[in-house]
């Protein structure tokens, strides 16, 4: 089943309480915005990966948690989480 | 790595590959037997699962008159599995280590065998972290212009080969298409590698120009991973050989290249007849590894030696990643004679201060390609780099094919790299014989000057199907 706007904030964000040893309500969701990222790893390549250099849309998802905000990037086929502690990582794909 | 429990694994290592042994040599009965290709599937199928649930792999470079023999033994006695090599570059070996320890760390024993090795490194695997398409309805019209003008209905949408200034663009703007259609429209014996997504072959405005196994060759078979039922091409990203497009992105460059024109279908490729030869390494995400892309090239120069004219490969991926393993095999290509056209990547970035891959490697067959939007300017997100990117071409809101007979705009280097490798067959199509040293020259020396690209891109301008078919050196100043 593809990921959808919605699903792909709550994988996020348990994603993130799961990282940082916290429950999931201490997670606060500050912005989900439609963007335009450059190519279809949503601009956040992990090691060794290589990606179509298509412009590609999807959601930017924008998370506070123990005053830190986090970025993660999704479309109807992933969820990234964007520079946490210098790298990317792959959360979800279809 | 773990040495207490050696025996276990050198245990395991060895059924491995006595399994692997025996089921080689079945497929080989198999193929005695001209066994259906389909029924090869399944025996790929075990190997490869049995490739991928080992990991972390290694990519060694062994220096020369190292022997296959060596290399087991040296992997054994570091209880690693030799599970693949790529046949194009000498030495190039994918090892898996057993024991799964840190990849880097395994890499860096490797490469500390400098009697042996030349480098190794990471093979990464793309895994999951546990803890502007617009679909467009186009109205036909058609424009009053000399030369030979397709009647493919959505062609005066595709500003790339002929821009009339609607919609906002400048006159002229485009590739010459009309001009260069008088020289040549394209050739079947011309074959394009879209080392990409993958291609749906079943599109009605693509399938005639298809690339498929010829009777005559064998199917491929790599030592490794088995036999390939490759009558469509090769796909690298799962247990099957079917190129299939599961996400789009291949099928749009596709079209780009050639769309077949004039079959009063959709749009035009700017060559009305080529082939195209499908190689999947993206998955449906639009992503995959280094390895997987590695391998598709390989299967490209297999199929070369074996006498498919394979003259270029178009690959509208990339990113920051190095590989010395993807920058030999690309090398390995260009010794065969394909040029390797590349995308120079999305980020609005400078190349030569932040290099993009595959795009950056220094090779002698490598084009970088940047993209133009439909007044000549240099796309907003278009990375640029005087002494990395070569030329620029048009890469905004370009219409092409999409999946299940679909037509969709979309924008980035990826589309502009297709309409160089496109250009690239046209000049094969009318030259034959042309080198590939040659082919690059005539690219990059018959370009459009533009101003915006001064100290943009190395050559300075826009590609240009007329004056290369023509070779007419910068004759079109705008």
């Amino acid at each position: 089943m593809a990921i959808t706007k919605e699903s792909s904030v709550e994988m996020a964000k348990r994603d993130l309480a799961k990282r940082l040893d916290i429950d999931v309500e201490d997670v606060k969701k500050i912005s989900v915005s439609d963007r335009d990222f450059p190519d279809m790893s949503l601009g956040a390549p992990v090691d060794g990966e290589m990606a179509a250099q298509m412009i590609s849309s999807g959601w930017e998802i924008e998370l506070n948690a123990k005053g830190k905000n986090h970025n993660y990037r999704a479309d109807k086929y992933q969820l990234r989480l964007h520079n946490f502690k210098g790298s990317n990582f792959v959360i979800d794909s279809k | 790595m773990n040495r207490n429990n050696i025996w276990i694994h050198v245990g395991i290592a060895t059924v491995i590959i006595t399994l692997a042994a025996v089921l080689g040599q079945i497929d080989r009965w198999r193929s005695a037997l001209k066994t259906p290709v389909n029924s090869v599937r399944v025996e790929r199928k075990v190997l490869v699962e049995k490739r991928s649930a080992s990991a972390p792999e290694i990519l060694v470079k062994f220096k020369p008159g190292t022997t296959l023999e060596r290399i087991k033994s040296l992997a054994i006695g570091n209880n690693d599995l030799v599970t693949d090599h790529i046949e194009s570059v000498q030495g190039l070996t994918v090892i898996d280590d057993l024991d799964n320890e840190d990849a880097q760390a395994v890499a860096d024993q490797y490469a500390a065998m400098s009697d042996h090795v030349e480098y190794a490194e990471v093979n990464y695997q793309i895994k999951l972290d546990d803890p502007i398409q617009k679909q467009d309805t186009r109205k036909a019209f058609f424009l009053d212009i000399s030369g030979p003008q397709p009647n493919d209905p959505h062609f005066a949408d595709q500003w790339a080969l002929n821009n009339l200034g609607n919609d906002g663009g400048k006159e002229r703007a485009d590739l010459d298409a009309l001009e260069a259609w008088l020289t040549t429209k394209g050739s079947e014996d011309v074959v394009v590698a879209v080392l990409d997504s993958g291609v749906d072959y079943t599109h009605v405005d693509l399938k005639s120009n298809m690339w498929f196994r010829p009777e005559g060759l064998a199917p491929y078979v790599d030592e490794q991973l088995g036999t390939f039922n490759d009558l469509n091409g090769y796909n690298g990203t799962d247990n099957i050989a079917d190129p299939m497009d599961d996400n789009g992105h291949g099928t749009h460059c596709a079209g780009i290249i050639g769309a077949e024109g004039n079959n009063g279908e959709g749009v035009t490729g700017i060559n009305w007849k080529v082939k195209i030869m499908p190689l999947k390494f993206l998955g449906r995400g639009g992503f995959g590894s280094t390895n997987d892309a590695i391998e598709a090239i390989n299967y490209a120069v297999d199929r070369k030696k074996n006498g498919v004219n394979v003259r270029i490969i178009s690959a509208s991926w990339g990113s920051t990643s190095k590989s010395k393993a993807l920058e030999d095999t690309i090398r390995a290509a260009g010794d065969a004679g394909i040029l390797f056209v590349a995308a120079a990547g999305n980020d609005g970035s400078n190349n030569d201060r932040r290099p993009h891959y595959p795009s950056n490697y220094d090779l002698p067959n490598v084009v970088s390609v940047a993209a133009l939007d439909r007044t000549d300017n240099l796309a907003s997100f278009s990375n640029f780099g005087l002494r990395s990117v070569h030329v620029a071409a048009p890469g905004k809101a370009i219409l092409s094919t999409w999946l299940n007979d679909d037509y969709r705009e979309a924008s980035g280097t990826s589309m502009a790299t297709p309409y160089v490798s496109g250009v690239a067959a046209l000049i094969v199509a009318n030259e034959p014989g042309i080198s590939m040293d040659k082919l690059r020259g005539r690219l990059l020396g018959s370009v459009d000057k533009l101003d915006v690209l001064n100290g943009k891109v190395e050559t300075g301008g826009r590609i240009c199907a007329a004056n290369a078919l023509s070779n007419v050196v910068k004759r079109h100043i705008h």
